[in-house]
């Protein structure tokens, strides 16, 4: 549904000019629910803005189904009202001079997708009822509340029957309980009507929630693509390990093919090829094993508890070997270890990564 | 396929390149040497301009008259602003509509009273110093440069108020709650913290002021013509519509180059100073409310006699002086004899045909200017503000440039193009449209001022959201921009047609018998010498602009941005 290939962006600022987009190549599928993933300024709702003809970009190729969107090298540009797509704003974008049922079908009315005059009532009533809105037809825009307004905004867009949907952070500006509820219904809705979605956020639980698969930016790069379970497990740098989730990272000398030698001692890692001299290596808090009394595993080390929190679902606690801190999550039991424990880190649930920093 | 983009462009360069093309036009006047040999080019001019010791004594004139101006319109503008933004002051809102509806009457109206108040043999006030303490001293001469400056001061103090007041409104009042929070007192405060905080804003309102003192017509045109003292403008003016020999126009455009870069120098300090103040501005949007004075009684006394004082030697006094002079055949101190004499002689003797034709010609402009600058603006400020169109920052200094340059010397540029270059293809001088053209042109500066300032306001995305859902451009703007931008443009339209009804300075030099306008009907009968007539049509005036003002009053209670007057 979406390809793109070696895609260029940059902004002129004051301070220089800023390379939002750095040859990004990218596929979609049809019907396919597709995050973009990434800290502010990573580049992510520009390439967004590219896809939905909102930005030109410098350079590359962006095709939208069978049809060439943007190819600088047959210097085309198809501006965003000709390429039929739906979209979802950060900010929403209810126009507030007109109320619920006349934005969603002033594009049915002064768009390029016309419908024949007598269908517009209907498929406006349609898309309303899809988000359950249809209650509020007649409301001025402005006495909406925050959630009602994503809402009218998603039927708008929803109305003109896009084949793909883009959607920029639309649920940023909801408080957290809306919003998980208004995820679950998003999800829902767009399987149920089968379309593509292109979808912008910086939340990672968003993201693994909804989607199909996630690609992970920084930089104006994507970083890795991948399916969530993929991304959380085997991510390919610890940047994007870092994003999904919180992670212990241990600084280390490769000694061979399956051993390295850190500062809290050696360690036993799954075999890895090509990766030699300083590396990191990488552990998640909820993969630490406290006090297994599987022993005889590897990696089994002595540590000592210097705090711990209790909050619910879990508890976090902080253990030390040596002058190293290490963060370790488990399931809430009647035990609260103290003092000196033992703790296991299985071999399958390390990551490594070359060590890129500089100190 | 021309986009609507393209077009939209395309229709916005027209009015910047004649906007360019206007300016260009006396430098190459002011150059071109015409003798019976043909025509060269040479510094002829401005070696005549500057050799001649009465072109020193209208630029000592025209700094006199603009430095009174600012400082007069300062001493009543800034106390003003400080006590409507800062103090518990009673029924502030009463003033904010005096004071704006005080922006929009006409100069030479006042200009005309002062002149039956304080001319030199004339004047009321003086006859009655005179007659009264026989104090000869006394006399006070408003046909003097210092003396009209202080007449286009009172009229200008209404909008030093509006732009010091939005400098006053956007400066963080925790800033000075602060201050009087660590016991600091109320002058100190003032003194101390709020003055240095506005001084750039105030600065810069200063020199847009001086500014528009450097280009005024009217006031200088009323006072100082007959009198014999020129200024800047009336020079220009007389040099194009000279009592004898014929028209020099070389001499003409050399001044009004000179005066150009002068003006141009003042908008450059103008931006610059602005920049500076914004420095202090809040920029967080989070609302407040500003900590105000609590006045005590005395206090509210005291402002609201600065304030009433104001109100009545800068308006009132002015247009009573006007209106009481056109029901009397001669000037007459108020006396019961003079009541007595009280008829309208002069509104039956006017010249009611002409009157009307004027006033139909002022209708027509005042309609179709404020409709085209609306349009032409909203091309302009679109692509200044939403498109990332090469350029243009460029468009909107080239728009911003009639503000800059007196109105005068596009008159100048206007009149010299229609009479000598396009007369034989396009017949336009001495018609409506030469006059709708240029009073365009001067007032897109004002226009798109005002819509970039307003589409500032409108989220990007409310725009982009009708465009992704595949709504053309100019279908967007006239469904969505449009319609939110309803209240700014209802006031703009309001603001340029009052504008267009006063304009006196382009149909000076543009108006024949055939384009009479309003403004020039009254004008041309107080040039004659028919002031008891002049005042009676000048009545006729303001009672005509009555319904406009009531609607801008009724429909606009949203201030025009910053600075309408040129």
């Amino acid at each position: 549904m979406i390809h793109i290939e070696k895609l260029n962006k940059s902004f002129s600022s004051k301070a220089g000019d800023v390379q939002a987009l750095r040859e990004i190549d990218l596929a979609v599928e049809a019907g396919e629910f597709f995050v973009l993933l990434g800290p502010s300024g990573s580049g992510k709702t520009t390439l967004l803005r590219c896809v939905a003809g909102l930005e030109r970009p410098d350079s590359g190729e962006i095709n939208l189904g069978a049809r060439i969107a943007f190819s600088s090298r047959q210097r085309l540009f198809i501006p965003a009202e000709q390429r039929e797509i739906g979209m979802v704003f950060q900010s929403y974008a209810i126009w507030p001079h007109l109320t619920v049922f006349e934005n969603v079908a002033l594009p049915l009315t002064q768009g390029r997708r016309k419908p024949p005059k007598a269908q517009v009532r209907e498929r406006v009533r349609q898309a309303l009822r899809l988000v359950d809105m249809d209650d509020y037809a007649d409301r001025p825009a402005p006495l909406l509340s925050g959630g009602q307004q994503q809402r009218v905004a998603l039927a708008r867009a929803l109305a003109v029957n896009p084949k793909l949907l883009l959607m920029d952070e639309p649920l940023s500006n909801l408080d957290a309980r809306l919003r998980e509820e208004v995820r679950t219904k998003i999800k829902k809705l767009v399987s149920e009507l089968g379309i593509t979605v292109l979808y912008v956020t910086h939340d990672q639980v968003e993201a693994m929630v909804l989607a199909d698969r996630i690609a992970v930016m920084a930089h104006g790069e994507i970083l890795q693509a991948g399916n969530p379970y993929e991304l959380y497990r085997h991510p390919h740098s610890s940047l994007v390990a870092e994003f999904f989730g919180s992670m212990n990272w241990l600084r280390g000398k490769v000694l061979d093919k399956q051993c390295i030698e850190t500062e809290i001692g050696k360690i036993e890692v799954a075999p890895y090829s090509e990766r030699n001299g300083k590396v990191v290596v990488g552990i998640r808090p909820e993969d630490i094993k406290i006090d297994s009394a599987a022993g005889g595993s590897a990696n089994r080390l002595e540590a000592t508890v210097s705090s711990s929190t209790f909050i619910g679902d879990q508890m976090i606690f902080e253990m030390k070997i040596g002058n190293s801190v290490l963060t370790v999550k488990t399931m809430p039991d009647d035990k609260r270890p103290e003092g000196k424990v033992h703790i296991c880190l299985p071999k399958e649930s390390l990551v490594v990564f070359t060590d890129v920093s500089l100190d | 396929m021309l986009s609507q983009r393209s077009l939209v462009i395309g229709i916005s360069l027209v009015p910047a390149a004649a906007i360019v093309g206007l300016l260009l036009i006396p430098l190459w006047v002011s150059v071109r040497v015409e003798s019976e040999a043909g025509v060269s080019f040479g510094l002829r001019a401005y070696h005549t301009l500057f050799s001649d010791p009465f072109s020193y004594r209208t630029l000592f004139n025209t700094a006199v008259f603009s430095g009174v101006a600012v400082l007069a319109a300062l001493f009543f503008g800034v106390p003003a602003a400080w006590i409507v933004e800062r103090t518990n002051l009673p029924r502030k809102g009463l003033l904010f509509t005096l004071m704006t509806v005080g922006l929009l009457i006409p100069g030479f109206l006042s200009a005309m009273g002062w002149v039956f108040l304080l001319h030199p043999r004339i004047g009321l006030v003086n006859v009655a110093l005179s007659s009264i303490l026989s104090a000869e001293w006394a006399r006070i001469n408003i046909a003097s440069p210092a003396g009209m400056g202080f007449v286009q001061g009172l009229g200008l103090a209404p909008l030093a108020f509006i732009m010091v007041a939005a400098t006053f409104r956007s400066t963080n009042p925790e800033l000075e709650e602060a201050a009087a929070a660590h016991g600091i007192g109320v002058i100190r405060v003032l003194v101390r913290v709020t003055l240095p905080l506005v001084f750039p804003g105030i600065l810069a309102a200063g020199i847009y002021i001086l500014t528009i003192g450097l280009a005024a017509f009217d006031v200088p045109a009323v006072i100082g013509l007959s009198n014999r003292v020129f200024t800047f403008s009336t020079f220009l003016y007389t040099q194009v519509h000279p009592q004898e020999g014929t028209p020099r126009y070389d001499l003409a455009a050399a001044f009004g180059v000179f005066v150009m870069a002068i003006a141009g120098l003042l908008s450059w300090g103008y931006f610059r100073v602005l920049r500076q103040s914004h420095r202090f501005a809040v920029v967080t949007g989070r609302s407040y409310r500003p900590r105000q004075v609590e006045l005590k009684r005395s206090s509210v006394w005291f402002a609201w006699g600065f304030l009433g004082f104001y109100l009545v030697i800068g308006q009132l006094l002015p247009l009573l002086t006007l209106l009481w002079s056109s029901l009397l055949r001669y000037f007459q101190l108020p006396s019961a004899a003079a009541f007595a004499n009280l008829s309208l002689v002069n509104y039956r003797g006017l010249p009611w045909p002409h009157l009307f034709d004027g006033l139909w010609n002022t209708a027509l402009l005042m309609i179709f200017v404020s409709t085209l600058v609306l349009l032409l603006s909203l091309g302009i400020s679109w692509i200044v503000v939403r498109s990332r169109a090469r350029g243009r920052f460029l468009l909107d200094v080239v728009a911003f440039l009639p503000h800059a340059v007196p109105g005068i010397i596009f008159a100048l540029s206007a009149a010299y193009v229609a009479l000598f270059l396009l007369r034989d293809f396009v017949p336009i001088y001495g018609t409506v449209f030469l006059l709708m053209a240029v009073y365009v042109l001067e007032r897109t500066s004002f226009g798109t001022r005002m819509l970039n300032n307003a589409l500032a306001q409108i989220h990007p995305e409310l725009e982009e959201a009708g465009q992704v859902m595949g709504i053309s451009l100019l279908r967007r703007m006239a469904t969505i921009l449009v319609p939110l931008l309803l209240p700014a443009l209802v006031n703009g339209w309001l603001w340029i047609a009052l504008l267009t009804y006063r304009e006196l300075t382009i149909a000076s030099l543009l108006v024949t018998p055939a384009n009479v306008t309003l403004p020039m009907v009254i004008w041309g009968l107080w040039q004659t010498g028919s002031f008891a007539r002049a005042a009676a049509a000048a009545t006729m005036g303001l009672i005509f602009m009555l319904p406009v003002i009531f609607c801008y009053w009724f429909f606009g209670r949203r201030l025009a941005p910053g600075g309408g007057q040129t």
